[in-house]
C-alpha cells in the first residue's frame, strides 16, 4: 500500500507578505507587492517592475549570522520560509522529546526547488576582468587576488538544501530540482514519491527564488516575456509577466507518521505530475497541450474526476500565449464550467522556482477558508480566455480539492492536486 | 498492490576525458590511460592549477545534425546531446508519436550555464572599470543579449534540447538523476527513461572557484598522476567534464523486444550528510545511510556485492570518510570487496560523475572486469581496503554499487545487478 502524504506545516515569504498569513490577507484584499525595482537604481529603465521582498534584512530573516557569509540573497529567502514551515509543524519539539532522534533524522528528507545559477554570481569577476585588460593570464592572477575564497560555495545551487540539513540535522532522501517555473511543484512531487514509497517519513519541501535580479529584467524583456505596465492575467490587455522574489516551504509527512505524533494536519497532497512539451527552451504550445496532459495525469494519480475539483490555481503569469493555452486546457478538461479559477502572480509577481510551492500553500488556504481571491487587476476577460471562471472579485471553491498548475522553460508543465480535508 | 517493475539498462552513452563514446572510454579504462593534461581549452597559466581532464576533439557540427539546434548548444549541453544519442542508438529504441508520452527524461546538469565569453563581453559593454553602469544596462541590456544566448544560459537548456531532439513528451526532471529515473520506471510513470548527467566546470570561472577553495590538485608537473584516490599523498581532485546517459526501461518490455540488457538498476539510497558543505564527516555518517538504504532497496546483503565504484575524489577527507563508510556498512566483508575509483583516470566529472560511473558499473558487469584505481602507490594506513590498484581485474561481477557524493552533503548510492542475477531472483 502506498503511503498517503499530508501537509503538517507551511510558511512563505513573498513580495506581498512576510509570512503565509500576511500574503493571504494581501491577496484577499487585492493588494499587490509589485513595485519599481528598488534593490538597485532602476530609474530610467524601460522595464523596472518587480516583486521584491520588502524591507529585506538578512539578519532578521536568518538567525545564524555566521551563515550569512556563505549564502546569497535567494538562499536567505528560502531558509526563512523553511524556518517558518518547520516552526509551524512542531516537528522539532516532537523530535526533542524522542529518546533517540537518529531514526527521525535519517527518515526526514529535504526536497528543494532551486533557481540554480544567477547572473549576479559572476559580478565578482568583473573587476578582475577589467583589471586584466583582456590578458587571460593576468585574469587568472587577478581573480585569485580579488575574489573571495568562498565564492564557489556561496553560489552553489543546492545551498538551501545543504543548510536545511545542517541546521536541523536531517539526513534523509533529498533532491535539488532546477526546473525553472516548475521547480517548486516538482520538489513537492518528488518528495511525495519518496514518502509514498516509504523511503522517508517526512520531508521539508521548499521552492525559492530571487528572479528579479539586475540582468534578468532586460534579458527576459529581450525575448518578449516582460511587461512594463503590470502583470494582468487573462486580461485582454495582458502583455507579459513581472519577475519577483519569494519562497514557500511545506512540511509533508506520511499520514501514519503525522498521526503517530498527533500532528495537526492541514491537508493532503493527492497527486502530482510533470510533463514536457518538447518544443525547445522558450517555446510554449498555443493549444495548452502540456497543461492538459499534466492535469489529466495528476488527476489520474489522485483518483479524482474533473467534476470533483473545487478550484484551479492557474499559472496565470500574464503571458499572452501561456494564459490563453491554459484557458483552453481548462475548458477542454473541465468544460465550460463554473469552476473558480484564480492566480496569484498579479500580486506576488512570478517567482519562477518558488511559484509552485507558494501557490500550493495559497491554494490550501483558499480551500481551508472556502474563499478564492479574485484577480484584483482583471478589467476585461480576454476573448482568448473565455469560458474560464476568473473574476476580479472573490469566488467560492466548489469542494475541498483544488489543483495548482505551474509552467516553466523547456516546455515543462506540472500539476499538484491538493485537499484541505484532513 | 501492483508489483513494482524491474528496471533494465538497455543502452549506454558516454563522453569523457578518456573517450567520446562508451567503447573508447572503457578501452582507455582497461589500458590504464589518464585523461588529465595541461588545460588546452583556454589559457590557464595565471591559475595555481593548470591541469584538468578535458573532453578531446568533440565537434558540435559532427554531433548535431540540426543546424538550428547548434545555436542553442553550449559545451556542456553538447556533451549531453552526444552521450544521449549514443545511448539511444545503443538501445535500438526511440520515442515515436505513439510512445512519446511514455518516455521520460531525467537529467542532472551542472551549476555553470553562463559562458565566459558572454561575461567578457558584458564587462566590456557594461562594466568597463569593473563596476556595472546601471543606466547603460537598463537602456541597452535588452539589445545586448540574443534570444539563443538567453535560452542556452538557462539551467534547463540541456533538458529542453533533449526533449526536442527526441520528442520525449512524458515525465521530466532536472536533478540528481539515476535513482529517480529508476523509481519513475519502477512505478510505471514511464516505460522508458533517458537518464543521465552532463557537466563542465573547466572554464576560467569554474577553475577560479575551485582554485580559490583549494579543493583541486596543483600537481601541474605530473598531470597523469595528479588524481590518486586513497593514496597517502593525495592532495585534491582533478576537474573533469563530460556526460553519461542510459536508457532505462521496464525489464519485461526489454525482454519482449529482444533488447540487449547490460544490467538491472536495482536499488537506490539517497541521504544527506548534514555536516559541512564540502565534506562528509570522517566517520562516514551520511554515506553510510545511502549505502545501507541502497542495499535494502535492492534487497541485497553485504555478502552479495562484488564491486564498488567509489566516489573516490582524491581529496584527503572524502577518501577517508568513504573508506570508513564502507567499513561501517560491510564490517569484515569490506576487505573482500573490490573498490576502485575511476576518477583516478578521468578526474571528477561533477554533475556527470554519477551517471558515467553508473555506466562503468554496468560495463564492469558486462565485461566481468573491475576497473582499477590508478596512481595508488603510497598506501594510506587509514585507507586500507582492496582498491584494485594493480590494474583492472578480471572477475565476475554480479552485483555492483556506485557511490556519488556532492558538495552540500548529498549522497547517492546505486545498486546494479547482472542480467543473470536479475533473472534468477524470485523465479
Amino acid at each position: 500500500m502506498q503511503n498517503k502524504v499530508v501537509i503538517t506545516g507551511y510558511g512563505c515569504l513573498t513580495a506581498s507578505g512576510a509570512d503565509a498569513s500576511g500574503t493571504w490577507k494581501a491577496v484577499l484584499a487585492g493588494e499587490s507587492g509589485i513595485r519599481e525595482a528598488a534593490t538597485w537604481d532602476s530609474s530610467g529603465w524601460p522595464w523596472r517592475l518587480a516583486g521584491e521582498i520588502k524591507d529585506y534584512s538578512p539578519r532578521d530573516l536568518v538567525s545564524d549570522r555566521k551563515l550569512l557569509k556563505f549564502i546569497t540573497r535567494q538562499d536567505v529567502i528560502g531558509l526563512n520560509a523553511v524556518t517558518q514551515a518547520v516552526a509551524h509543524s512542531g516537528i522539532i519539539e516532537h523530535r526533542d522529546e524522542l529518546a533517540d532522534p537518529t531514526s527521525f533524522n535519517d527518515r526526514t528528507g529535504v526536497f528543494v526547488g532551486s533557481p540554480a545559477t544567477k547572473y549576479r554570481y559572476q559580478h565578482d569577476f568583473l573587476s578582475p576582468l577589467a583589471n586584466a585588460g583582456g590578458d587571460s593570464r593576468e585574469f587568472g592572477v587577478r581573480a585569485m587576488e580579488e575574489v573571495h575564497p568562498m565564492w564557489l560555495l556561496r553560489t552553489l545551487p543546492n545551498n538551501v538544501l545543504a543548510y536545511v540539513g545542517i541546521q536541523y540535522g536531517f539526513k534523509g532522501a533529498n533532491a535539488n530540482v532546477t526546473a525553472h517555473g516548475v521547480s517548486g511543484s516538482q520538489a513537492i512531487a518528488e518528495a511525495c514519491r519518496y514518502l509514498r514509497d516509504g523511503a522517508i517519513d517526512r520531508a521539508i519541501v521548499v521552492g525559492y527564488d530571487s528572479a528579479s535580479e539586475l540582468e534578468a529584467l532586460p534579458y527576459y524583456a529581450s525575448v518578449g516575456l516582460l511587461s512594463s505596465r503590470g502583470l494582468r492575467p487573462f486580461d485582454r490587455s495582458r502583455d507579459g509577466t513581472v519577475l519577483g522574489e519569494g519562497a514557500g516551504a511545506l512540511v509533508l509527512e506520511t499520514r501514519d507518521a503525522a498521526e503517530r505524533r498527533g500532528a495537526k494536519i492541514y491537508g493532503e497532497v493527492l497527486g502530482s505530475s510533470v510533463v514536457a512539451e518538447a518544443e525547445g527552451v522558450l517555446s510554449v504550445r498555443e493549444d495548452g497541450d502540456g497543461v492538459s496532459r499534466a492535469i489529466r495525469m495528476a488527476l489520474e494519480e489522485s483518483g479524482k474526476r474533473p467534476d470533483v475539483i473545487g478550484m484551479i490555481s492557474a499559472h496565470a503569469n500574464g503571458s499572452k500565449v501561456s494564459d490563453a493555452g491554459e484557458a483552453r486546457a481548462f475548458t477542454e478538461i473541465f468544460g465550460a464550467s463554473s469552476i473558480p479559477v484564480t492566480g496569484f502572480k498579479w500580486s506576488l509577481a512570478h517567482t519562477i522556482a518558488a511559484s509552485g510551492a507558494i501557490e500550493s500553500i495559497l491554494t490550501l488556504l483558499c480551500l481551508a477558508n472556502g474563499r478564492v481571491p479574485g484577480i484584483a487587476n482583471l478589467e476585461e476577460l480576454s476573448p482568448e480566455c473565455s469560458g474560464v471562471s476568473v473574476s476580479a472579485s472573490e469566488q467560492k471553491p466548489r469542494s475541498s480539492v483544488g489543483i495548482v498548475v505551474s509552467r516553466g522553460f523547456a516546455g515543462l508543465n506540472s500539476c499538484i492536486v491538493l485537499s484541505s480535508h484532513a | 498492490m501492483t508489483q513494482s517493475r524491474t528496471v533494465a539498462v538497455t543502452g549506454v552513452g558516454m563522453v569523457t576525458p578518456l573517450g567520446n563514446d562508451a567503447k573508447s572510454t572503457w578501452e582507455a579504462i582497461l589500458s590504464g590511460e589518464s585523461g588529465v593534461r595541461e588545460i588546452a581549452g583556454f589559457d590557464a597559466s595565471g591559475f595555481p592549477t593548470r591541469i584538468a581532464a578535458e573532453v578531446k576533439n568533440l565537434r558540435a557540427e559532427e554531433t548535431i545534425e540540426d543546424r538550428k539546434l547548434l545555436k542553442y548548444v553550449t559545451p556542456f549541453s553538447l556533451f549531453a546531446l552526444a552521450a544521449a544519442e549514443e545511448a539511444v542508438r545503443d538501445a535500438g529504441v526511440r520515442p515515436t508519436k505513439a510512445t512519446a508520452e511514455r518516455w521520460g527524461l531525467v537529467s542532472g546538469s551542472g551549476m555553470m550555464t553562463m559562458e565566459f565569453d558572454f561575461l567578457q563581453r558584458f564587462q566590456r559593454e557594461f562594466a568597463v572599470d569593473g563596476q556595472i553602469d546601471l543606466a547603460r544596462l537598463g537602456a541597452e541590456g535588452a539589445r545586448f543579449i540574443s534570444s539563443p544566448e538567453f535560452a542556452r544560459h538557462r539551467a534547463v537548456a540541456g533538458q529542453a534540447l533533449l526533449h526536442k531532439r527526441y520528442d520525449i513528451r512524458g515525465y521530466s526532471a532536472n536533478l540528481q538523476a539515476l535513482g529517480l529515473a529508476m523509481r519513475v520506471v519502477r512505478s510505471g510513470q514511464a516505460d522508458f527513461v533517458l537518464a543521465g548527467g552532463y557537466d563542465t566546470m573547466i572554464n576560467p570561472i569554474g577553475l577560479a572557484g575551485f582554485c580559490l577553495l583549494g579543493a583541486i590538485s596543483t600537481d601541474n608537473d605530473r598531470p597523469s598522476s595528479a588524481s590518486r584516490p586513497f593514496d597517502l599523498t593525495r592532495n585534491g581532485f582533478v576537474l573533469g567534464e563530460g556526460a553519461g546517459f542510459m536508457i532505462l526501461e521496464d525489464w519485461q518490455r526489454a525482454r519482449d523486444r529482444g533488447a540487449k540488457i547490460y544490467a538491472e538498476i536495482a536499488g537506490e539510497g539517497n541521504s544527506l550528510s548534514s555536516y559541512r558543505i564540502t565534506d562528509s564527516p570522517p566517520s562516514g555518517d551520511g554515506p553510510i545511510q545511502a549505502i545501507r538504504s541502497a542495499l535494502e532497496d535492492a534487497e541485497e546483503t553485504i555478502d552479495s556485492i562484488d564491486y564498488l565504484n567509489a566516489h573516490g575524489t582524491s581529496t584527503p577527507m572524502n577518501d577517508l570518510s568513504e573508506t570508513n563508510a564502507i567499513k561501517a556498512v560491510f564490517g569484515d566483508r569490506a576487505y573482500d570487496l573490490a573498490v576502485s575509483s575511476t576518477k583516478s583516470q578521468m578526474g571528477h566529472l561533477i554533475a556527470a560523475a554519477g551517471a558515467v560511473e553508473g555506466i562503468i558499473c554496468a560495463l564492469a558487469i558486462q565485461h566481468s572486469t573491475a576497473p582499477m584505481t590508478a596512481n595508488l602507490r603510497t598506501p594510506d594506513a587509514a585507507c586500507d581496503l582492496d582498491y584494485v590498484s594493480e590494474g583492472c581485474r578480471p572477475m565476475q561481477v554480479d552485483a555492483a554499487l556506485s557511490n556519488s557524493f556532492g558538495f552540500g552533503g548529498s549522497n547517492s548510492c546505486l545498486v546494479f545487478r547482472s542480467p543473470q542475477r536479475a533473472e534468477n531472483r524470485g523465479r
